[in-house]
């Protein structure tokens, strides 16, 4: 732009111009911990302090024998938490029912239900470490959600809200001693997963999650049979009409590609649904979606930014490799990993399902 | 010929001279003693109900992750005094800002310090009527590049004023109110930023009784394309913009690391603006500059024209040569009013360390102007047409010039008669 005639200056100066800052230290300055000698926010809360005053389990706590009205519920399909199992419980209070609704993609819930998730893992010693329990709790005016960590003597588990970063040592098939940084989410966190529409709402309480059984409740009955047979569910359609979503890992329960859609269900559709916070991707991995297109088939990312690592469709058929959605499941990078949540290590097992499902799909 | 060697050698030793005696770089190091407070603090930021009160004690409280505050109503968070209640988060190692506000009505953050954040110190996202009374934002040692972007970050906010704030060290800009509407920026302190204050495509916006000072540029009402709105209507008035010399240390490819040090105000492809009564002192490349944007997006050295992604994701305003293709923006100043301003400078010579001051040096006497146009105008438009008007009036004894940039300066000018006039804006 400025055609002065003084170039030999110009480079002079640009010689001249390289700035001699010293790199920024980024290490953290140590600090003593202090309490607060007064609250810091003047309004009270009356959620219970310790996960034990809600009387869920029998002593001891660890053990998670339930209560009467606490009844274990399992799902076909899991999400994936970072190699954590779960344990997975239902409260309903006295002479209330869960409902089916058919425009409803989960069962209802009377005011005052629990459910209640065990997330732990099995340590060398061949005992079980729970590191979390997270509830869902309805109240009059919709669910909250609250989460509770356990502590070192595995005795009790207290009220947290910030969050938390908890190193384990767990052992994987029983062989394999592995570390994983896990992340207790906070309170502002749970809504990111939970959220549809703008309300709060449990996931995986549905006819096609919960339709199997479970030898908690029965070891011969299937646990929606148990449910209603037990008058713990209403209006349920006849059992020859229940949806059944496939055991990812179950090969008897459906072909690569019915898996890999159930492991998409259950992993992406809480926000990859068309209500969901990622709806506006116009990526829908819900299990019911038969719009290839939506599906992520020669789908354009929309918004992925960083995320789409320079591949140009979510889905090519035939080249797993070059499918944005594989890369982002294989990545631990925060800013292009998926899910965004709650994962800090890679599902090796999920990715070689998703991975064959891609390889087996038809080129256009 | 001789003329022209002595001129050339002249300039050389001069240089020599500058580069055995560099410019020392600005330092804040406030004395710190963290403590350990985030469990609570954090806490409180979650807990917070709509109408509540979070009350922070004094202390110097170190944070390893970012504050955030989300869909709240009615909620204040007041420290002890911006001396006295400090948010560091220095090393943190979550999350890229001090605190993140997203979606909140009616907030209120008063009387505290945020400090050192990886990116931005302060960042206000979709909110609406917020109040930012005496916080201080800064980042501490000597100033870098690697400071975050951003000390207090209003963007795509309504009603909001920030009164009483300081803002130093930021790589990008201090005060930066980007895509707002209705907007008072008043009596607020920056220095040691790229840019001190800035009015980014914003609205209805005040912005008056503010000190900027030992920045790169002190104050720029900027207009930027592809974004979601456009800005208009803005006064500035009774500021005292001066010294603002500092070496430019804004991230490569950033909007703001091409304006040259030493420049006071810059007036860029905005209308509607009213600047009087300001004090505008002491600066080596120009004190006040009215430009367009083709002047930036014209700049062709590839490294000022790219962003890498990381800046990027920091939502730092990079340079976009493509700003053509955006129908809705508009390149060009118009419409300005400058007037009763007042002008100093106790510098005699232009910097030679950028182009403008280099062509100042050239082709102005060797001396810094006051006032700059750079007359780039839509095709076919001639200068001072009504619509595309700039109006100089009463700022007393000034070294005007008009630089015909899109003709190669063939008729550069110091005559002020054409644009001395009175508009009502």
């Amino acid at each position: 732009m400025m055609k002065v005639s003084i170039n030999v200056l110009y480079i002079l100066l640009l010689l001249l111009g390289s700035c001699s800052d010293a790199p920024k230290v980024t290490n953290a300055p140590t600090a003593k911990r202090v309490v607060p000698s007064q609250p810091l926010l003047s309004q009270k809360t009356n959620e219970k302090q310790k996960l034990s005053e809600y009387g869920f389990f029998e002593a001891p706590l660890s053990d998670l024998i339930p209560n009467p009205r606490v009844y274990s519920y399992e799902v076909n399909t899991p999400l994936f938490s970072d190699y954590a199992s779960k344990k997975r419980f239902l409260y309903l209070p006295d002479a209330t029912q869960m409902e089916f609704s058919p425009t409803a993609s989960t069962l209802r819930f009377e005011k005052g239900s629990v459910l209640i998730k065990n997330f732990y893992y099995p340590t060398s010693d061949g005992q079980e470490r729970i590191i979390e329990t997270r509830l869902l709790i309805k109240e009059k005016e919709g669910w909250k959600p609250l989460n509770y960590i356990w502590n070192e003597e595995q005795s009790d588990a207290s009220l947290n809200y910030i969050g938390a970063d908890i190193e384990v040592e767990w052992i994987k098939n029983e062989t394999h001693i592995q570390k994983v940084n896990y992340s207790v989410p906070n309170l502002n966190q749970c809504k990111n997963c939970h959220i549809s529409d703008s309300d709060i709402t449990p996931i995986g309480l549905s006819i096609a999650q919960l339709n199997r059984k479970n030898p908690l409740l029965s070891v011969d009955k299937n646990q929606l049979t148990f449910f209603q047979e037990a008058k713990l569910i209403k209006n349920l359609p006849k059992k020859n009409n229940w949806s059944k979503l496939p055991v990812w890992n179950n090969p008897l329960t459906g072909s690569v590609e019915e898996r890999a859609k159930a492991y998409l269900d259950a992993n992406c559709a809480y926000c990859h649904s068309p209500k969901g916070s990622a709806k506006n991707s116009g990526l829908h991995l819900n299990y019911t979606e038969i719009n290839t297109r939506s599906r992520g088939i020669y789908k354009p990312p929309v918004a992925a930014g960083k995320g789409s690592g320079d591949l140009v469709y979510d889905i090519i058929p035939g080249d797993p490799e070059h499918s944005i959605l594989l890369y982002r499941m294989k990545s631990k990078d925060p800013s292009i990993q998926m899910p965004e949540l709650g994962r800090s290590l890679v599902h090796e097992e999920g990715i070689a399902l998703i991975s064959e499902y891609i390889q087996n799909l038809q080129k256009k | 010929m001789k003329k022209f060697l002595y001129l050339v050698v002249g300039v050389l030793i001069l240089i020599f001279v500058l580069w055995l005696f560099p410019e020392p770089m600005p330092e804040y190091i406030p004395e710190r003693d963290y403590i350990d407070m985030e469990a609570e603090i954090l806490e409180s930021f979650i807990l917070a109900k709509d109408s509540s009160v979070i009350q922070l004690p004094e202390g110097h409280f170190l944070f390893s992750q970012a504050l955030s505050l989300d869909d709240k109503k009615h909620l204040t968070i007041r420290g002890m005094g911006m001396d006295k209640t400090i948010l560091s988060f220095k090393g943190q190692v979550k999350g890229a800002e001090g605190i993140k506000v997203t979606q909140c009505k009616n907030l209120i953050i008063e009387d505290l310090a945020i400090e050192d954040a990886a990116g931005d110190n302060l960042k206000i996202s979709d909110s609406d009527s917020i109040v930012l009374r005496r916080v201080r934002s800064a980042w501490t040692g000597k100033v870098s590049t690697k400071n975050g972007a951003y000390a207090l970050y209003p963007v795509l906010c309504s009603n909001l004023l920030i009164e009483e704030c300081e803002a130093i060290g930021a790589s990008d800009a201090g005060i930066y109110v980007g895509q707002s509407k209705n907007v008072i920026i008043r009596n607020n302190k920056a220095y040691y930023n790229v840019a001190g204050i800035e009015s980014e495509n914003s609205s209805n916006v005040e912005i008056y009784g503010n000190e900027a000072y030992e920045n790169t540029t002190g104050l720029l009402i900027f207009n930027l394309p592809q974004l979601t709105v456009y800005g208009e209507n803005i006064r500035a008035y009774n500021n005292t913009i001066y010294n603002n010399n500092i070496p430019n240390f804004g991230v490569k490819g950033s909007i703001v690391s091409a304006v040259p040090k030493g420049t006071g105000v810059v007036i860029m492809a905005t209308k509607n603006v009213t600047f009087s009564k300001n004090t505008i002192r002491d600066h080596k490349t120009v004190n006040l500059s009215v430009v367009s944007y083709e002047l930036f997006a014209a700049d062709d050295d590839p490294e000022n024209t790219t962003l890498d992604q990381e800046a990027e994701n920091r939502g730092i305003r990079s340079v976009d040569s493509d700003y053509t293709q955006d129908v809705t923006y508009n390149a060009y100043p118009k419409d300005i009013l400058i007037h009763e301003n007042a002008f100093e400078n106790k510098f005699s010579f232009p910097t030679l360390s950028n182009d403008y001051g280099i062509l100042m040096f050239m082709k102005n006497k060797m001396t810094i102007p006051d006032i700059v146009y750079d007359g780039i105008l839509p095709k076919n438009i001639p200068l001072q047409s009504p619509e595309y008007k700039i109006c100089l009036h009463n700022n007393g004894e000034i070294n005007f010039v008009m630089m015909d940039a899109a003709n190669d300066f063939e008729n550069f000018s110091n005559d002020q008669t054409p644009f001395d006039c009175k508009m009502i804006l």
